[in-house]
């Protein structure tokens, strides 16, 4: 009995030391998480790029900072020239000097940064092959809508989500205007969970209840803010299966840090076996309340972009 | 230039002498800054330790109840934080503190041009310190928005309770009214009242920094309290201005305009607070390098780049609100012009070192260390700056751990610099250099290990203003690291003491301070301390530059003062 005491205690301490050497040399041992998208590694490899070169440019200010204190520190005998740095040489050199740092890192990663905005962030794919979600945040949970069968999202538009009118099964496909509206109890709605599969694009369009929140996905290194009144639009694909984790980036009131949602990555198989499972049942489960306005958030699918 | 002899009243307390008004902005702003960083400390201890008891020696039981910090506590504590130290201590110590009671000294002058204005500066500013303090007694507590306060989590749809959004929005308006007096007073001031021969141009690089600050100020200032005053509205009327959405009673708001309103003032406000620290920075490295400032002319002219690109780049704080790709573009491209005089001007530091004679004196210690924290600060821009590399960076630590490098630790350490030189003259008492080199170490060697694990963490992708960590499977690695970073940021606050101790110690029973401690050759040098009302006897006369040191035509001493002609070249 004493024995295991003995050893936890050890343990503890052991435990103890390398806290702190994983603390002190956080930067040697902490990867980011792991990268499962299609264009993750583009960000990854900005972010190395600009490691590298600000380590080499600030490795040098250190150096010469250290030469200077050494050798120009003061002590009997030594005395400073007396240079003001105002020649043309002097001037000259310092502004070339800036113009090597702007060329040798800023414009690097800006034409880096710009490339993979075109090619793939700004990039936004279209056709047949592409998932469509909507994402309506609300504190302090996400709400994901998909199409259904219909491949329509439906049936209110975001400004009048709010409206009094409330849901009317008998009436639901003519509105006020006598427009017609297309039937959303195909759409599937769910809660703090979403499907994707593997290997397709996905497109969220993304739009808050009530505050600002953001969608955050440290696995593959993309967010995009949800303000209230627009539509905001973001596109990743996966090339992992696995389920991850969706974090909220903004801070939207004090369960902030409860708000995360699961990310499913499945096979194309599964994916599809899920949905099915899902339209089966459809959103009038028994925790469909036709009455509650949050099954009626969902906007027409902007094609724009 | 003699004054009457007045009351206690009107020597002490409403006075109208920039020297009093200074040294009564660094009171309050040393005020704040203790309760800031206190603040810090329990933020540390929740996210090093989270769903633990708060010690007792950071007073956890009795802040909260059983000493258990809620999420709705720890919200507050990061608003009130950023807030605090933002507005209420760097501000107060660097503008208000060293920019009353630098600029009339250095440019010669006996007084500010407007001193009326500037005590009701003082007393507005006081007002809005009381009227902060006060949202602590409010039964919802403070603010619990963040520091930036994004509507609508900052209107009543948001859900945080009370009357402390209000307060506050109040608070910083006010504080905003007590900025814009001072700045129109110190730019009228440096304009107007400069002693004769003193040009631009021979102006201390301190005078610089302040002058271009309080240019900020004065356009910048108006814009953040027209966003607050009409979230003050909302808050308060029930307008919808900023509130659209689900919530919105009718329709109409955009919360988007209050980012952009608020980011065209917070950027201009990262360089407001930063740009007198340079100044001082500047100077101070050329005191005790015994060597003119390099590239004097250059450094200022670099300085005003910075002012006129830092109006045109608030964009980069908001490239994930689904900003347009072209406007995303715009604000990269001139973002990352900044870094060409920033890194002219930083060569330029270097520049003063190189060839100098170093006294290793507790203000040069602490303007070397801005060097270096500004140097790393500066880089790590870069990252922020590229859309691309900070859609995956925005809103995690890792922009703490750069702002922090950037705002808090150059600032403060700027302002420490700029505290353990000024004491002699501000106080007439020698502070201890033997504290103030503990001080130094034991300060600058935990402000790295909190603030550069802070973008470690940010870039293992953890995000900003959680309550608990844990909650997410991949923030459980950090773990470690981050009770790391709490136990330094607890030596980081526990070595302030030695600051705190001789800061009073001097005060009280410091060795009387010779007229010229260090050497220096700007003009406040050349008065007596206790300088009186109407700082000097005689209006003086500019000859020189602010760094004559280590002239070949001077051979008993190493420089010479501003007023003080220079022997004719031989």
């Amino acid at each position: 009995m004493r024995r295991i005491i003995t050893r936890n205690w050890i343990s503890g301490i052991t435990k103890k030391l390398q806290w702190f050497k994983r603390g002190a040399w956080g930067i040697w041992f902490i990867d980011p998480p792991k990268d499962v998208s299609l264009d993750g590694h583009r960000i990854d490899s900005v972010i190395q790029y600009t490691d590298t070169v600000i380590t080499i440019y600030f490795g040098i200010v250190v150096l010469a900072l250290i030469y200077f204190i050494f050798k120009y520190r003061t002590r009997p005998g030594h005395k400073a020239v007396y240079d003001k740095g105002n020649s043309k040489k002097h001037v000259s050199i310092s502004v070339v000097m800036g113009l090597l740092v702007f060329f040798s890192i800023d414009v690097v990663i800006e034409s880096m940064s710009f490339r993979d905005l075109k090619e793939a962030f700004w990039n936004f794919p279209k056709g047949d092959d592409v998932i469509r979600i909507e994402v309506m945040p609300q504190q302090f949970k996400w709400n994901f809508r998909y199409p259904g069968d219909d491949e329509r999202f439906g049936p209110e538009s975001f400004s009048d989500m709010n409206s009094d009118e409330v849901w009317d099964e008998d009436e639901s496909f003519i509105d006020a205007n006598g427009n017609g509206y297309w039937d959303p109890s195909d759409d599937i709605v769910l809660m703090s969970e979403m499907h994707i599969p593997v290997n397709r694009p996905v497109v969220i369009q993304i739009a808050p209840y009530d505050v600002i929140h953001s969608f955050f996905l440290p696995n593959f290194r993309v967010k995009i803010d949800a303000t209230p009144g627009m539509v905001n639009a973001m596109w990743f694909q996966a090339k992992e299966t696995g389920v991850f984790e969706i974090a909220c980036a903004e801070l939207c009131g004090n369960s902030h840090y409860m708000m995360k949602g699961k990310l499913v990555v499945e096979s194309e198989e599964d994916y599809n076996k899920w949905l099915r499972s899902q339209e089966i049942e459809g959103p009038r489960d028994d925790w469909y309340d036709p009455d509650y306005g949050l099954f009626h958030w969902g906007w027409e699918w902007k094609e724009v972009i | 230039m003699t004054h009457k002899e007045q009351s206690f009243i009107s020597k002490y307390i409403f006075s109208t002498d920039h020297k009093v008004i200074g040294k009564q902005f660094l009171w309050m702003g040393l005020f704040f800054l203790l309760l800031g960083g206190f603040q810090a400390l329990l933020i540390r201890w929740q996210l090093g330790h989270p769903e633990q008891q708060v010690p007792i020696w950071l007073f956890g039981s009795y802040l909260f109840e059983d000493g258990m910090m809620t999420s709705d506590h720890y919200n507050q504590l990061i608003t009130m934080h950023g807030t605090i130290m933002i507005f209420w201590a760097i501000t107060p110590l660097l503008i208000g503190a060293f920019g009353n009671f630098v600029i009339p000294l250095q440019i010669g002058a006996p007084d500010m041009v407007f001193p009326k204005l500037n005590m009701f500066s003082f007393w507005t500013f006081f007002l809005s310190g009381v009227v902060l303090v006060a949202s602590y007694f409010l039964p919802g507590g403070t603010a619990a928005a963040g520091w930036t306060s994004y509507p609508p989590l900052s209107t009543p749809v948001g859900g945080i309770p009370g009357l402390g959004q209000v307060f506050w929005t109040l608070s910083i308006t006010l504080m905003g009214a007590a900025t814009m007096m001072g700045a129109i007073n110190y730019i009228t001031t440096i304009i107007r009242s400069r002693a004769p021969g003193m040009g631009y141009f021979k102006m201390p690089l301190t005078i610089w920094g302040l002058f271009l600050t309080s240019i900020l100020n004065a356009i910048f200032v108006p814009v953040i309290a027209a966003g607050l005053i009409l979230l003050l509205l909302d808050n308060v009327l029930g307008t919808n201005f900023f509130i659209a959405g689900g919530t919105a009673s009718i329709a109409g708001g955009d919360p988007l305009l209050y980012q952009h309103v608020f980011w065209i003032f917070g950027h201009p406000e990262v360089y407001i607070l930063i740009l007198p620290a340079w100044g001082i920075v500047s100077d101070l490295l050329s005191v005790f390098s015994r060597k003119p400032a390099f590239g004097y002319k250059v450094t200022a002219i670099c300085m005003c780049v910075i002012v006129a690109l830092s109006t045109v780049v608030w964009g980069h704080h908001m490239y994930t609100t689904g900003m347009s790709p072209l406007l995303g573009k715009a604000f990269m491209f001139l973002t990352l012009l900044i870094s060409i005089p920033s890194s002219i001007f930083f060569l330029n530091w270097l520049g003063t070192l190189w060839r100098g004679n170093l006294k290793f004196e507790p203000p040069m210690l602490f303007a070397i260390a801005v060097l270096w924290v500004f140097g790393l600060g500066g880089l790590t821009g870069l990252y922020n700056a590229t859309v691309t590399s900070d859609i995956y960076l925005h809103d995690t630590m890792f922009v703490v751990g750069h702002f922090h490098y950037t705002m808090a630790a150059s600032v403060l350490l700027g302002g420490l610099a700029a505290i353990y030189f000024w004491f002699p003259k501000m106080f007439g008492k020698s502070m201890n250099p033997l504290l103030g080199k503990l001080h130094f170490w034991a300060s600058f060697i935990p402000l790295n290990l909190v603030f550069f694990n802070m973008m470690v963490m940010g870039y293992a992708g953890h995000h900003r203003r959680i309550f608990n960590p844990m909650e997410y499977e991949f923030l459980k690695p950090l773990a470690g690291l981050n009770e790391f970073v709490t136990t330094m940021a607890i030596i980081l606050g526990a070595a302030q003491f030695i600051f705190v101790f001789n800061f009073i110690y001097s005060m009280a029973k410091g060795k009387k301070a010779e007229v010229n401690p260090w050497k220096a050759a700007t003009l406040e040098w050349t008065v007596e301390a206790p300088i009186p009302h109407g700082n000097f006897a005689a209006v003086p006369t500019v000859y020189n530059g602010p760094h004559e040191y280590s002239h070949p035509g001077v051979s008993d001493r190493d420089w010479i003062a501003q007023s003080e002609p220079l022997p004719a070249e031989g």
